[in-house]
């Protein structure tokens, strides 16, 4: 029977379409602006060549913003791929209430990050917070510190308090891959005499690489995407310098009537995530072709 | 079997019908805070009742959110019929992009000064026309805890002087002299606009405003010397950055702090165990050779161009400006009512009232008063100098370089 050709793309019309209209277009409108002075209320706008651009290096706060989400990057794929790769590991073997605890663990990610911003915001306030409080009844006051108020360490309390949920996230992750690492190879390598640690690295860890690959990208992506916890807990505050490129963005663009300028910033992110993205998709598209 | 068919069609059409009759009027409001929230929605019950033909629906935004979010609705082809906003250059800016509906025929031949003070004019109009419905002000004040002066033996202070002393008295029977909560910026603003006045008087201030002069100006660094008087021996509370303004009033209202600089709204927030306790006196005289000035932002409504009921927004707003809402509004709030026949509806209102007219001039607020790219700027540098007064002059010559981009054009 001979197959229509065009029955795969007559199912993909509607998607695509979809698609296009809601994401294709805007990145291109987007792309646009970010060479114009539009304000964002105004009928028109004059086209402004790369002023936006050149203005973005010489502007403090977003090299700020860029620089923190460097860190919120480092801070992800550094502690939230390994802790959830090693949380996997703990929970895959038979460990007595290890659903009780899996899902104590994936609970946070069942929260919004609104409603996590909102909750560790009164966790740490300064004076009342329940950390501060506990940390001084514990006699170690010194290490009670205003986590979201002073500029020195305001992105990682909010990285910290991301990262609660991005583990466990990860975690999910790494037991999905691991369900596909079959139990017979493990046995047999034990059999012949291998211990744990070789266990891990010689075969576990290799046969994850796809489950790796994956929490890499998605941690990388989500950390260049960063936002709502800043929105909710400092609104990139105090003076921007917990800011990142979505917030400063945002502030530009709708609290600034900066459309212009904030579209700028939007594509200077969109570069970056893209480039990721890119990495990705041609690593798992050559695994495929294998 | 016909007969009942065509009863029931007649009842589905006189429900459409009566259903057709009711007008909505949209309603966005930032009134957010339970008090206020109520107070408004006894002002629509009140109109609901007495034009049965009009249904008003609110949406209610955080204060916050609001902010940003009426950009978005106003250039919608199906904006809402009636925005809350602020007068002065906030109002002023969507006015001057042609996205605002000109109120005069809400106040008929009279015209708005058969409603409102005519100083309330200027504030606003835009090209001579008037766009903003107001409907309540209220003064700013130095909000202290009576029942801690009292026990220190402290005596309202009247000038810089005295002030400084009293902070000194509180600090040292160790209560947090001031308390701010800057997490949204605004209320530093407070501290800078109150302080320029004192020092450079009120056309200084507007025309620093206006972006007329810089902020390398030695005057407007002389505003930061008294600031940073304050700063340099911890009057402020600590971690200020990391409270909304509410989250800092807490402290005044559990009895930890004594004085914060704030507008009459904070006895919205008050519990009412406290409001009794609760005082203010005029921000200290700072050059006993200008005239004392203060702030009085101005509330109230706007009809976007693009409503789609602009009759009943229009008739809304004229429900507003009468005496009947506007006492009723401010009898609640204990705010001053903007039409001139409601009189204040109690002792403290009173009390801000002969303030404002016993002073030399009024300004809106920092936010009001100047550009909002300009103002995000300087609020979030004047929060910094709260941090770091040391790194002065780098950020006033930020603000200068944000200045000139934006009023340079």
């Amino acid at each position: 029977m001979k197959s229509k050709w065009w029955a795969p793309y007559a199912f993909l019309a509607i998607p695509l379409t979809v698609y296009t209209v809601w994401v294709i277009v805007p990145i291109f409108r987007t792309m646009i602006l970010s060479f114009t002075d539009w304000d964002g209320l105004s009928a028109s706008y004059n086209f402004i060549g790369l002023r936006n651009f050149l203005a973005l290096f010489h502007d403090r706060v977003f090299l700020t913003s860029l620089i923190n989400n460097v860190k919120w990057l480092v801070g992800f794929s550094l502690v939230a791929v390994p802790a959830g790769l090693g949380l996997a590991m703990l929970f895959n073997r038979q460990l007595r209430g290890a659903s009780v605890f899996k899902t104590m663990i994936f609970l946070p990610m069942t929260l919004s990050f609104v409603v996590i911003g909102q909750m560790w915001s009164w966790i740490l306030e300064p004076r009342q917070g329940i950390l501060n409080m506990v940390l001084r009844a514990l006699g170690l006051g010194a290490i009670a510190k205003p986590w979201l108020s002073d500029p020195a360490i305001v992105t990682y309390a909010l990285i910290g308090v991301a990262l609660w949920r991005q583990i466990s996230y990860s975690m999910i992750l790494f037991l999905a891959g691991l369900k596909n690492v079959s139990p017979a190879l493990v046995e047999a390598a034990y059999v012949d005499g291998a211990g744990a640690w070789q266990r891990f690295w010689y075969l576990v860890l290799p046969l994850l690489r796809p489950a790796t690959i994956i929490a890499v990208t998605v941690n990388i992506i989500d950390s260049l995407r960063a936002f709502d916890i800043i929105y909710v807990m400092t609104r990139g505050g105090p003076f921007y310098s917990s800011s990142v490129m979505a917030n400063y963005m945002y502030i530009e663009a709708f609290n600034n009537y900066r459309m212009g300028y904030g579209s700028a910033i939007a594509v200077i992110q969109f570069i970056i995530t893209f480039g990721f993205i890119a990495v990705y998709i041609i690593h798992s598209l050559r695994g495929e072709e294998k | 079997m016909r007969k009942v068919t065509l009863v029931v069609l007649g009842i589905v059409l006189l429900l459409g019908f009566a259903g057709l009759a009711k007008q909505t009027i949209v309603l966005n409001s930032y009134m957010s805070d339970p008090a206020p929230k109520a107070a408004l929605e006894q002002l629509v019950q009140n109109f609901e009742a007495a034009n049965p033909d009009y249904s008003v629906v609110v949406n209610t935004f955080a204060h916050e959110d609001f902010k940003t979010l009426l950009r978005t609705w106003l250039p919608m082809e199906k904006a809402p019929d009636v925005v809350t906003w602020f007068a002065g250059e906030r109002m002023r800016y969507f006015a001057s992009q042609g996205l605002l509906e000109p109120l005069s025929t809400v106040f008929g031949e009279d015209g708005f000064t058969s409603y409102f003070p005519s100083s309330f004019k200027s504030s606003c109009e835009y090209g001579g026309e008037t766009y903003f419905l107001p409907q309540s002000w209220y003064w700013w004040g130095v909000y202290y805890r009576k029942s801690i002066f009292q026990s220190l033996g402290i005596q309202v202070p009247v000038t810089w002087a005295q002030f400084l002393n009293a902070c000194d008295k509180i600090k040292s029977a160790s209560y947090i002299p001031i308390t701010i909560g800057t997490k949204y910026l605004w209320t530093a603003a407070g501290w800078f606009d109150y302080l320029d006045l004192r020092v450079n008087g009120f056309s200084f201030h507007m025309d620093l405003t206006a972006g007329k002069i810089p902020y390398t100006d030695p005057r407007v660094k002389k505003v930061f010397e008294y600031w940073g008087q304050l700063v340099a021996k911890d009057y402020f509370i600590k971690d200020h950055a990391a409270y909304s303004w509410q989250e800092a009033a807490n402290y005044l209202f559990t009895g930890k702090a004594a004085m914060y600089l704030m507008g009459q709204f904070i006895f919205d927030a008050a519990p009412e165990a406290v409001k009794s306790d609760l005082g203010f006196f005029r921000v200290p005289v700072i050059d006993g050779s200008l005239g004392l000035y203060e702030e009085t932002p101005i509330d109230g409504f706007m009809i976007p161009a693009n409503a789609t009921n602009k009759d009943g927004a229009k008739l809304f707003l004229k429900y507003i400006a009468s005496k009947e809402a506007q006492e009723s509004f401010a009898v609640q709030l204990g705010r001053l009512a903007a039409n001139k026949d409601v009189a204040p509806p109690d002792v403290q209102a009173q009390q801000g009232l002969d303030m404002i007219l016993a002073s030399d001039g009024v300004s809106q607020f920092y936010d009001r008063d100047t550009n909002p790219e300009m103002a995000t700027a300087g609020m979030n540098g004047f929060v910094e100098f709260m941090m770091y007064p040391d790194r002065l002059d780098s950020i006033l010559q930020q603000l200068e370089n944000k200045r000139l981009e934006i009023f340079g054009k």
